[in-house]
């Protein structure tokens, strides 16, 4: 039998490996087009009530800004002021970057202009914020440092379909590309469940099963209509405990290859069930780009 | 020819292990992170050593945007419906009346564009503590009703809520349910004629 010293340092072995083994770029490729678009679609939405939410004439002027916000925070306030220039520019690095995302042109720039927009809405108005935004600055920040363009790009392609000589090895089509940044992405979505599971577990109406019956009353989830059968305490409870299940198994089981994609599946089913029934704009959705972080592309 | 075995060791000494541990900067930035997130998002009483790595990172996490936070319905989901109302006097007498976060009459996408209105109304202008915030709103609110055309005199705003019951059962949805709703206003603001003129 092994010592738990020698196991640890296999372990460790193990994890420093995973860490620095160059990957296959097109999972990342997937996760970036994703996120743009979904960046995107989080813009539009955002776009008709910026003025309130950010402008020195909105909900929140400068001085009671100043209040509440201590501490300095990269944002292009920075460059601007408190200057209502500031939310045209968020806009115009919004488009841009979920563009550049969406056709992976200048991945690394468009992730900057991204993650930038982002954190400067996020300063100037945290009261406006859902667990999407974080998401959002989160996956841009760390695909800054990915080489995400490597698969899905559109330079790419067209550079395919002018020299297609060059193209003609498919191992050399997709090198592999350093894995760390996708690592903290998939540790990143482990972390999400724990600290979800977690706090929820400190809570007695999830500990009773009455929780998920609970929030299915509250008007202002309420999205499309769910069948009668589903609002009984049975299944309430049933929601409650899977719910609980899910969000604290996921960290553990999705690192069984075996039992991978059927927990990505549940996961897809969950959050799918969720957008459903409950009115939270993206997060149902932004989630799901992290879950591609974890798919195994097959070799070319 | 004969090479030397010892020559082609590697040096052990101080110097090696920095480089070593250089050739490994990704793991620890890797590890580094995991554990700035989890100590983040976890309850300090359940990690005792939250306040010290939560004081070692927060700099960096506030200055590049990776606070964050997982704890949606937890540790329970609210108990109460609630709703932000605005009533604004026009000159002329007529009371407009605009509920701001009625979620259930909005149309779906209504509702799915306004969920940052579900957050900003419900999670923070309405509650006592976060007063700071009602005055900016009323004066933003005169300025928009001037732009449509009102002259409003006098800005309320109202809270409303009303309890969940503790059953399941379909017709207790929100749309549906009779509980009676409970309201307060917590803060009016009489408009100077000459105010932002």
């Amino acid at each position: 039998m092994k010592s738990p010293w020698a196991m640890i340092v296999r372990a460790s072995v193990a994890f420093d490996r995973w860490v620095r083994d160059p990957v296959d770029p097109r999972p990342l490729a997937w996760f970036r087009c994703w996120l743009g678009l979904l960046s995107l679609v989080n813009l539009w939405l955002l776009w008709p009530d910026m003025v309130m939410w950010l402008g020195n004439e909105g909900v929140l002027p400068p001085e009671v800004h100043r209040e509440t916000v201590g501490g300095t925070r990269i944002s292009v306030f920075m460059l601007t002021g408190y200057s209502d220039l500031a939310i045209g520019l968020i806009r115009c690095l919004g488009l841009a970057g979920g563009l550049g995302l969406v056709l992976g042109v200048f991945p690394r720039c468009a992730a900057a202009c991204v993650w930038l927009a982002a954190v400067s809405y996020s300063w100037r108005n945290m009261d406006i914020l859902h667990s999407g935004d974080n998401l959002i600055r989160i996956g841009a920040f760390f695909l800054i440092f990915a080489r995400s363009g490597e698969a899905l790009s559109l330079p790419r392609a067209v550079s395919r379909r002018l020299f297609p000589q060059a193209a003609v090895d498919p191992v050399a089509l997709y090198q592999p590309v350093p894995a760390w940044p996708q690592r903290i992405l998939q540790l990143q979505l482990c972390i999400l469940y724990l600290a979800a599971g977690v706090w929820k577990l400190m809570g007695p109406t999830w500990r009773n099963g009455t929780a998920v019956g609970m929030v299915l009353q509250l008007g202002e989830f309420q999205r499309f209509p769910i069948p009668e059968f589903f609002l009984t305490p049975i299944m309430s409870q049933v929601f409650t405990y899977g719910t609980l299940a899910f969000e604290l198994g996921f960290p553990v089981l999705i690192w069984f290859p075996r039992l991978r994609l059927p927990v990505l599946v549940a996961g897809l089913a969950f959050h799918a069930g969720l957008d459903w029934v409950m009115n939270v704009q993206l997060f149902q959705w932004l989630i799901t780009a992290y879950y591609l972080l974890w798919l195994k592309p097959r070799r070319s | 020819m004969r090479i030397s075995r010892i020559s082609l060791s590697p040096a052990y000494g101080p110097f090696s292990l920095v480089r070593g541990s250089l050739r490994h900067w990704q793991t620890f930035l890797v590890v580094g992170y995991t554990v700035a997130a989890f100590s983040w998002t976890i309850p300090a009483s359940l990690f005792p050593p939250k306040t010290v790595i939560d004081g070692m990172v927060s700099g960096p996490f506030l200055l590049l945007g990776l606070w964050q936070a997982w704890d949606m319905f937890s540790p329970d989901p609210r108990a109460t419906d609630i709703c932000v109302e605005m009533r604004c006097t026009d000159r002329n007498g007529t009371v407009d009346r605009r509920m701001l976060t009625d979620m259930v009459a909005m149309g779906y996408f209504e509702r799915w564009q306004k969920d940052r209105w579900r957050k900003y109304f419900n999670d923070y202008l309405r509650l006592d503590d976060e007063h700071r915030l009602w005055q900016p709103f009323a004066e933003y609110a005169v300025r928009r009703l001037r732009e449509e055309g009102h002259d409003p005199v006098r800005v309320e705003l109202v809270r409303w809520w009303r309890p969940c019951e503790p059953a399941v059962r379909p017709d207790l949805r929100a749309d549906l349910r009779q509980t009676p709703w409970s309201s307060y206003m917590f803060h009016r603001w009489a408009v100077p004629r000459e105010w932002d003129q």
